[in-house]
């Protein structure tokens, strides 16, 4: 097996463990994966390290015993690790370099690259990527390949996304406990959107919303690069627990009504019955109605807030206007009815779930759009890291 | 002339903009008016503000009932609106669904309003029964988007409006003079002054989320006039069209110096005991205006049901989002902070709300479950 490697998401409401391995025409194919209901994170952040590690335990004894039935008896030792939460941050930052030979030559692309990796960072936090986005030469921007143009000054712009270190590494610790070695870690959004975007919906200029249990990711792209980034404490959980306020239910009758009975849009679906049956939560209670009307009213504000404060970070960096290519649905919450005609209308753009296209193996998947950022995170290790076996011994799972 | 009136009554389309007239008559000066229209020919009046839409592209010739050609009129040129929209702070919109104009374009405008911060209250009647199903379909499907869009909506059947009328011209004009005396009582309630004061930023406020609501105005004299007028609302065919209970009411009166408290008193507890069983809140003005009033007793009502303005539109932070937190009137109220599961997680701030709190307790959405 060739250019393998292993992520773990460790979500506010599942833990998700991928192997895959890089084909020869540069795509993915995921071989095995897992997930089990997490326990001890809220908000896409652990709350407790002992709940996490076992559910890190458990998903890496069922990607075992999935191996285990296909004939492979590989034990799991290290994965990158996806990360989410609002503590994710990016900051633009320029590497500028005096070009020498009034030519840009590599000696200036060199210097300017290493002068844009010199940001610093308060302790607390950590870089999750650098992402470069375009050159200027003096007051020319917008350009993707410096060399041989004249100029005095070149600069490099990039996008620096960071993280808070003691979060990531409470993700380490569980992991570890778990007797999986932990990599490096991924910014869910920007690999979601290495699933799930073409290079031309890049160019054009393109929004992709990572709706996680407890967090929701956007990456904009515009003119090919990564424009901007970051995470909104607002996710599918949020919905669940509004609707568990709003008529009294358990978390798990809410998670119900909403994947089952909710709907984005209210009124979408006339036809439907005007009154939800929500099951009594114990065999001595008995089964009560609710309005549908009253159930996506909640759903529907709780979304429209969310989409609302997306517009607002986007125009707030002038970007609403230059996503021409619409928006991109991907992770669990993607998979709310009708999301994509609400958030087609909150951003007045088009919209679309997705799906992630790079990646072989999903296909018998209900909803692949919530494995987006698992898979855009293997496509990203196996486009840009050395393989390193993820095999371990048995000896080193148990000592 | 109170040129700093921060309300701003629009008419839109042939209906409302008749409407709008009436209620302009009926107050007389002071009240800022702008009709809007598909139709040139509402610009034949050289006294009053008008704004044509659509005259590119449908020539000042209307939209023809198309609803279609009218929303796209509007959005060519709405923006025409905003020279009259400084200071503004409510825009009351009149129109009559149906046909075109009145419902593509008040649409629009009310997006456009929208997007000015500045909050729109629309009083819109709704077609004849005799005017067909493709007319009340039309009306429809306006409605519910008017809903979405507008922070407070009146939709008045014009089968409720005409009474008795014989013709089909008295039955339209009577129409018009009901819904404009009931606008004009609104606009009186707001912009002259009264013991019981509410004021065009009150109003806002309570209008901002009130959703589908009915109205009444009823006018009496007599020694048992408070009484009488109760009487009258509660047997109001207007205030009979709603679908759910009554989850807030404004209630105005009107009359001259010799308003007494005793019938402010009759007039509070008779709304309340005819209506006002579930209401979560129940606003009183009054307005003391002898030379308009003196002898007689008028009393506005406005009602709003809990599945009214249910799929609020409320930007977060915007500039009609309150900022309070409060328990929903609904029967299955919750807990009065609702972090619920995220009690122990890092808040989610934005705009200086807490994110983490259901939406629809921050926005004061009714449910009714």
């Amino acid at each position: 097996m060739t250019d393998f490697h292993a992520a773990i998401e460790i979500g506010t409401t599942r833990t998700v463990l991928a192997i895959g391995e890089k084909t020869a025409d540069d795509r993915l194919r995921v071989t095995c994966h897992a997930e089990i209901p997490s326990t001890g994170v809220r908000k896409s952040q652990i709350l407790d390290i002992t709940q996490a590690t076992t559910s890190i335990r458990s998903v890496l004894h069922e990607i075992e015993r999935k191996q285990t039935e296909a004939g492979s008896s590989i034990m799991l030792g290290n994965a990158f690790l996806v990360v989410s939460g609002q503590h994710i941050k990016a900051d633009p930052f320029q590497g500028m370099v005096a070009i020498e030979g009034a030519k840009v030559g590599s000696d200036e692309i060199d210097t300017v690259y290493r002068s844009s990796r010199t940001m610093q960072l308060p302790k607390d936090r950590e870089f999750l990527d650098v992402v470069d986005q375009d050159y200027e030469v003096d007051a020319l921007g917008g350009i993707s390949s410096p060399n041989g143009m004249s100029g005095r000054i070149l600069k490099l712009n990039t996008l620096q996304i960071h993280a808070d270190r003691n979060r990531i590494n409470d993700a380490r610790t569980a992991a570890e406990s778990a007797k999986l070695e932990i990599r490096d870690p991924l910014f869910a959004a920007t690999c979601a959107a290495e699933a799930v975007l073409e290079s031309h919906e890049k160019r054009n200029g393109v929004l992709v919303l990572d709706i996680g249990g407890g967090s929701t990711g956007y990456a904009a792209y515009s003119d090919g690069h990564l424009a901007a980034t970051g995470v909104i404490g607002v996710g599918g959980d949020h919905v669940t627990n509004d609707i568990a306020h709003a008529f009294q239910t358990t978390n798990s009758q809410a998670e119900q009504l909403k994947i089952n009975e909710a709907s984005a849009l209210i009124g979408a679906s006339p036809s439907a019955p005007q009154r939800v049956k929500v099951p009594g939560s114990s065999p001595l209670i008995e089964t009560r109605t609710i309005s549908r009307r009253a159930l996506e009213t909640v759903v529907n504000a709780r979304l429209r807030e969310l989409f609302t404060v997306i517009r607002e970070t986007l125009e707030d960096q002038d970007l609403l206007n230059r996503l021409h290519s619409g928006v991109v649905l991907t992770g669990g919450g993607a998979a709310m009815r009708d999301i994509d005609a609400l958030v087609s209308r909150e951003l007045a753009m088009g919209a679309r779930i997705g799906r992630p296209i790079h990646v072989d193996g999903l296909d018998g998947e209900d909803f692949p759009a919530a494995y987006a950022a698992i898979s855009g995170a293997l496509l990203f290790a196996s486009r840009n890291y050395e393989e390193k076996s993820v095999i371990q011994s048995i000896l080193d799972r148990f000592f | 002339m109170s040129d700093t009136s921060s309300m701003l009554l629009i008419g839109i389309g042939g209906g409302g903009s008749a409407i709008a007239r009436g209620v302009r008559r009926a107050f007389g000066e002071g009240l800022r008016y702008l009709a809007v229209d598909t139709d040139a020919s509402g610009s034949d009046r050289a006294d009053e503000p008008f704004v044509l839409i659509g005259g590119d592209r449908l020539s000042g010739r209307g939209s023809g009932g198309d609803v279609v050609a009218a929303r796209l009129a509007a959005e060519d040129s709405i923006s025409a609106m905003d020279q009259y929209l400084e200071g503004v702070r409510l825009a009351v919109i009149t129109t009559s669904l149906g046909g075109g104009t009145g419902g593509g374009a008040s649409l629009e405008a009310i997006k456009h309003l929208s997007e000015h911060g500045i909050p729109s209250v629309v009083f819109a009647t709704t077609p004849f029964t005799f005017e067909g199903e493709d007319r009340q379909r039309t009306a429809r499907g306006v409605m519910t988007m008017i809903e979405e869009a507008a922070n407070a909506t009146f939709f008045v059947p014009l089968d409720k409006l005409v009474g008795d009328a014989e013709t089909m011209e008295d039955g339209m004009r009577r129409a018009v003079d009901t819904m404009a005396s009931a606008v004009t009582l609104f606009w009186r309630l707001v912009e002259k002054p009264g013991y019981l004061r509410l004021d065009a930023e009150r109003i806002r406020h309570l209008l901002a989320k009130a959703g589908r609501g009915r109205f009444a105005a009823v006018t009496m004299q007599g020694p048992s006039r408070a009484a009488d007028a109760v009487d009258a609302l509660t047997r109001a065919p207007l205030l009979a069209t709603g679908s759910g209970p009554v989850r807030a009411i404004l209630c105005g009166v009107l009359a001259g110096d010799d308003l007494r408290l005793k019938e402010i008193g009759e007039i509070s507890d008779g709304i309340r005991a005819a209506f006002g069983s579930h209401a979560a809140s129940f606003e009183l003005a009054t307005v003391n205006d002898e030379e308009t009033f003196s002898g007689r007793i008028s009393v506005v009502l406005l009602l709003f049901e809990a599945n009214g303005k249910d799929g609020s539109e409320e930007k977060p932070g915007g500039v009609m989002s309150p900022k309070r937190r409060k328990k929903p009137s609904g029967p299955l109220g919750v807990g009065p902070q609702g972090r619920g599961r995220f009690n122990n997680a890092e808040p989610t701030i934005w705009n200086g709300e807490d994110l983490d709190i259901p939406t629809f307790l921050r926005r004061n959405i009714n449910l009714d479950v």
